[in-house]
């Protein structure tokens, strides 16, 4: 289980619009929080869990694609707040993510 | 039937003779072939070594054109498909804004998306074969039917006709159709050259091709896309467009005979026509020129030839027949539809595409087969063959529209 420090979300934050800003082609002003990935940003469903790798080697987390797949499909992510709020939650319960739902 | 007529509003093609349409016309019209040497891999152990790849610039022109992710989500073959639906788009001036998205659709013809690499990174995605025609639904949000037609070398003709039904049926007001294919790999040429489909004439490539004549031995392998855009005569004059031509009607056939030999004397090939002039409710007499499906094999050529001769008797030898493989090679799957765009550009312009390389004269093939330059004439209706493996065939009418 990982801990959250004080910076952290803005972290998650900065890598997450930095990601979707290089893959999407749009500037980073343009990214807030509200925006819609695939609506807004023309992405896509694959993207979500690129960024996951990422986050699994930036902080050494411990978790299976599978699992935060089933995560996923029960609480579906949209918007880039809804990225960062899950990509918390997986640093802080890896794994067991699912014992929340 | 109602009285609707379908019109072509927009057109574009990419070929071995170039990224977009005016330059694969005024090379077309110049008697060019895009034939050469393969350089997409090294050809060396094959005994077809030759084939008409479309410009090398086309690479820089998908990065140009293009999202960074969407290209690592795409075939060579989708990449041309999408370019050249921006192309007709573009062409066609219409404000996307003013269109019922769930009457606006998209149909493919599309053999495959092309040779896969072995990095599982995207396969699924880049393979599927609806990849192309999801593409495009996805960038203008074309929310109508939305499908990919296979059948082989005719797949893009089927693909143009199922469009028209589309807005014939009043499904739809405005259709993207055509068709893309990249096939120049090891797998396809040495699976062909099994067949003894294609030509070796590897020393003299701008010769290969040359349907009709007594020296073809065989169709050249291409690449390329083309894409129209169909919509009612209603829709197009309402927003005042140019239109480039009628589509008048068209038959589909299938012969029912052999996956890969047409049936003898192209009796197959002429009920297709005929079924497209009875369709039409036009005669004979009616048919200003003939693309012909040419592919430079043996049979095609000899039973194309012979269907003519059935359907049109006498008449037949007053048609000029021209082959635009000649040129730019078999596009397969795209074939359909950038022949198709050449017909539309003939009746447009009043001006036929040569048929080249045409310099021995096969003494049973005795048509007018607009040899070596193209030729002025005056075309109120024309007639695009397609005829594939497996005898799936289409003959596709279009007329010169007139208001």
């Amino acid at each position: 289980m990982g801990i959250i420090k004080a910076g952290t979300r803005d972290e998650v934050k900065k890598t997450v619009i930095s990601f979707f800003s290089e893959e999407c082609e749009v500037n980073e002003s343009k990214i807030s929080e509200e925006t819609n990935v695939i609506k807004d940003l023309e992405g896509d469903s694959l993207m979500f869990l690129e960024l996951l790798e990422i986050f699994k080697k930036k902080y050494g987390l411990d978790f299976e694609l599978k699992t935060i797949g089933k995560y996923v499909v029960k609480h579906p992510v949209q918007t880039i707040k809804d990225i960062i709020d899950m990509t918390i939650l997986i640093i802080q319960h890896e794994n067991n993510i699912n014992d929340l739902a | 039937m109602n009285d609707k007529k379908i019109v072509i509003t927009g057109l574009s093609c990419i070929s071995a003779l170039g990224l977009d349409l005016n330059t694969n016309w005024d090379n077309m019209l110049n008697g060019k072939s895009g034939v050469n040497k393969i350089t997409l891999f090294d050809p060396k152990d094959l005994m077809t070594q030759i084939a008409a790849q479309v410009p090398k610039d086309f690479e820089l022109l998908s990065e140009e054109k293009i999202k960074k992710r969407t290209l690592t989500q795409m075939t060579r073959a989708t990449k041309m498909c999408y370019l050249c639906a921006a192309d007709a788009i573009e062409m066609s001036s219409i404000n996307l804004d003013l269109y019922d998205k769930t009457r606006c659709s998209v149909i493919l013809g599309v053999v495959n998306t092309g040779k896969l690499d072995n990095d599982p990174k995207n396969k699924i995605i880049k393979g599927m074969n609806n990849a192309m025609s999801a593409w495009l639904s996805i960038k203008y949000k074309f929310e109508g039917p939305n499908y990919t037609i296979a059948t082989a070398c005719s797949s893009s003709a089927y693909a143009i006709a199922s469009g028209y039904d589309l807005i014939k049926n009043n499904l739809a007001d405005l259709v993207i159709v055509g068709g893309a294919d990249s096939t120049i790999n090891p797998e396809e040429i040495l699976g062909f050259n099994e067949l003894y489909a294609l030509s070796t004439n590897n020393k003299n490539p701008q010769k290969a091709s040359c349907p009709f004549s007594k020296d073809r031995d065989g169709f050249v392998i291409g690449e390329g896309a083309g894409i129209l855009i169909l919509e009612s005569e209603e829709s197009a004059k309402k927003r005042d467009v140019n239109i480039y031509a009628e589509l008048c009607g068209y038959s589909l056939t299938t012969e029912c005979y052999n996956i890969m030999a047409p049936m003898e004397n192209g009796e197959g090939m002429a009920k297709t026509m005929e079924m497209a002039l009875k369709k039409t409710n036009l005669t004979i007499n009616d048919i200003d020129y003939i693309n012909a499906h040419g592919t430079s094999t043996e049979l095609n050529d000899k039973f194309e030839t012979q269907a003519i001769k059935k359907v049109f008797g006498d008449q037949a030898y007053k048609i000029p027949v021209s082959s635009t493989k000649s040129m730019i090679g078999h596009t397969i799957g795209a074939a359909g539809a950038i022949e198709s765009i050449v017909t539309v550009l003939s009746v447009y312009h009043d001006i036929i595409t040569p048929t080249i390389n045409y310099d021995n004269k096969d003494p049973e093939l005795d048509l007018d087969y607009v040899p070596n330059k193209s030729k002025a004439h005056n075309i109120n209706f024309a007639i695009s063959n397609s005829f594939a493996f497996g005898g799936h065939n289409a003959s596709l009418i279009f007329k010169k529209y007139k208001n």
